[in-house]
């Protein structure tokens, strides 16, 4: 992707909306070392996937990004914020990110609109307001019929799409999608990743999924794979 | 949807645990409200037993006790006048109708206790009979009984009488209506209101009628004294103990009311005492129900902190919950109470104790749910706000 209009010798680090050196995490006392020295760059509006073994540092490396969690050492730095320096963690989360995990997480006791407008307490939005926008998402994922559903209700499929309409609800600037279509089967994994790609267009947001897909790599703009901690060339 | 809505919401989730919560500290706050309104209405009854012109202090004889079945010589009545400060006198006789149908057996009990003014402490109410009082139909004002619905009693008549409030409602009796007492027919020519809860729930007849009927000619278990306004209750009650040593004894008014006050004081106390236990017991079952909660939510909690929840969010969260709980908990705890005082008082007091309904009872069960809410969710809630978010997410 290059849109940089105004290019010039800045224009990496402004295309630049993940920029990670050398960061480390590790786990049980340095035992586990999830992260081991990872280099990371995504660009502003790149669908990026990444592959790799389980245990090698995927999830780990997605919950750096999205502020879960602080690294031991390195730099990381998302959507012009210095994650190692920064103290409103959760505004960050609330305004730059939106995840989707594989389980979709969504509240039981909460109908699908509701669910969907969680992201939204912190904003200043009315109620009235976080409803419009809610069934908004709601229908750009297709699911504006299901809006008074309990979530036990719903397929897998369907929950999923909810969870992506959770994760946009907010406007973010990027997504992180771990293993979205990991727990379900293969013919709905396929709508639910179009899904994913289509919004990503459609709102120009950044995605960085990882999936053992195979055939995610007809999709995504660029595949990395992550080893043993760090990114494989 | 409004984060209120939200918060309302989430306690039912799991309706077992919701329901034994309120059920744990609803007991508590009844307890609290039910021990207010029984001693606040016991409060009301004895503070009106101090009325303007009722007798300030009461002569029994010696060593009878305030329960005792003491006897005084009638002649004693007028001999009393004589000592300075006292204004006026009345002998008072009382018995015990045990048989308020009067059809069979009238056992006097010989029971009596101080006059008619001060005494607040033989509690027979309706329990197995009444109390009747003997006693001068000019002399009433010194038992506290100003004003009668329908006629008084004369002194020569031996078939009169005047009932209390409570006893009029109790046995459905009314002016004209007539009583059996003693085994006797009498008519009921009056119905008298003191406020006095023991008074209002006895009869009074002629002195004479009454000393006839119980076998206790010339003879008074009482002496209402009332005395000259600038004197001394206190004085004037040495003074009668000094001239009659060994015979007679007094209670004054005041020192009834103070004792009673007392006794009021420990009972306030105790509800006290109960209400730091309820909190303490209800407290230990939010804190429960809360923590359960949280745990169970580990993984939707991590979700709230993933899409921004700010910890103060949370918190406010899981607070609010447990809130709710215990304020739902004191609506029905206030509600049990108020029902049950009510109908206790009136089956087993038949209404000679009148429960109160102070706001301030239910401002405290209110306060009390309120504190047992937040102390209870403190620690769930700041356990909830401060749990790592990638832990939470990754908890099965
Ligand atoms: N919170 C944690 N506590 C302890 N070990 C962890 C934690 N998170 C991840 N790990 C460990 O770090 C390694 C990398 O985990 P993860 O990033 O989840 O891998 P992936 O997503 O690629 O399967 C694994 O060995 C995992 O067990
Ligand atoms: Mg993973």
């Amino acid at each position: 992707m290059n849109n940089g209009v105004e290019g010039d010798k800045n224009m990496d680090t402004e295309e630049n909306i993940i920029e990670i050196r050398n960061l480390k995490k590790s786990y049980d006392d340095g035992k586990i070392k999830a992260l081991n020295g990872l280099d990371l760059e995504v660009k502003k509006g790149e669908f990026l996937s990444i592959m790799g073994p389980s245990g090698s540092g995927k999830s780990t490396l997605l919950n750096m990004i999205g502020a879960l969690d602080v690294a031991d050492e390195g730099k990381i730095k998302v959507a012009g914020i210095d994650l190692t320096k920064a103290s409103k963690l959760n505004e960050f989360r609330s305004k730059e990110i939106g995840f989707v995990f594989q389980m979709h997480n969504l509240i039981p006791n909460l109908t699908v609109l509701e669910n969907v407008e969680i992201p939204m307490y912190e904003s200043d939005l009315s109620t009235d307001q976080m409803k419009e926008r809610a069934l908004k998402l709601l229908k750009s994922v297709n699911l504006e019929d299901k809006r008074d559903q309990i979530p036990t209700k719903l397929s897998g499929g369907e929950r999923q799409r909810v969870a992506i309409a959770r994760a946009l609800v907010n406007h973010p600037s990027i997504i992180l999608a771990d293993e979205p279509t990991g727990a379900l089967d293969s013919k709905t994994g396929d709508v639910i990743l179009k899904l994913l790609r289509d919004l990503h267009e459609k709102e120009n947001v950044t995605l960085v999924m990882v999936t053992h897909e195979p055939y995610v790599g007809k999709m995504a703009d660029r595949i990395v794979n992550v080893l043993d901690g760090k990114i494989q060339n | 949807m409004s984060y209120l809505k939200l918060i309302l919401k989430n306690p039912f989730r799991n309706k077992t645990r919701g329901l034994l919560a309120i059920v744990g500290i609803a007991i508590g706050i009844m307890v609290i409200v039910a021990l207010g309104m029984v001693t606040g209405g016991l409060k009301a009854s004895t503070t009106s037993t101090l009325k303007a012109g009722a007798a300030e202090i009461s002569v029994v004889q010696t060593g009878s006790g305030n329960y005792g079945s003491g006897r005084i010589d009638e002649s004693r009545v007028t001999d009393l006048l004589n000592i300075s400060g006292v204004k006026e006198t009345a002998g008072t006789l009382r018995a015990t109708n045990t048989s308020t149908s009067g059809s069979s057996t009238a056992d006097v009990s010989g029971s009596s206790t101080g006059t008619g003014t001060t005494d607040t402490s033989s509690g027979q109410g309706s329990f197995g009979g009444f109390s009747v009082t003997g006693m001068d139909p000019d002399k009433l004002s010194l038992a506290g009984i100003e004003d009668v619905d329908g006629a008084l009693y004369s002194n020569e008549s031996t078939n009169e009488v005047i009932i209390g409030k409570t006893t009029s409602t109790n046995l459905d009796k009314n002016v004209g209506d007539t009583i059996n007492l003693f085994g006797k027919d009498f008519t009921i020519t009056g119905i008298y209101e003191t406020g006095n809860f023991m008074t209002d729930a006895g009869a009074f007849m002629s002195l004479s009628t009454l000393q006839n009927l119980t076998n206790n000619d010339n003879q008074v278990s009482s002496i209402a004294v009332k005395i000259d306004e600038n004197a001394n209750a206190t004085e004037v009650s040495e003074a009668i103990e000094t001239a009659y040593p060994n015979e007679l004894s007094t209670t004054t008014a005041a020192s009834m009311a103070s004792r009673m006050n007392t006794a009021l004081n420990t009972i306030d106390t105790a509800n006290w005492a109960i209400s730091l236990l309820a909190i303490i017991i209800g407290g230990v079952g939010v804190v429960n129900t809360m923590v359960m909660s949280v745990f169970e939510r580990t993984r939707e909690i991590g979700v709230l902190k993933a899409v921004g929840w700010k910890e103060k969010r949370i918190l406010g969260m899981i607070l609010g919950e447990s809130v709710v709980l215990t304020l739902i908990a004191a609506v029905v705890g206030t509600v049990v109470a108020v029902i049950g005082v009510v109908a206790l008082l009136s089956v087993y007091f038949s209404g000679t104790i009148e429960p109160s309904f102070a706001l301030d009872i239910f401002i405290r069960a209110f306060v009390v749910a309120f504190v047992v809410g937040i102390i209870g969710g403190l620690y769930p809630a700041y356990r909830a706000a401060r749990l790592s978010p990638t832990e939470a997410l990754r908890y099965e």
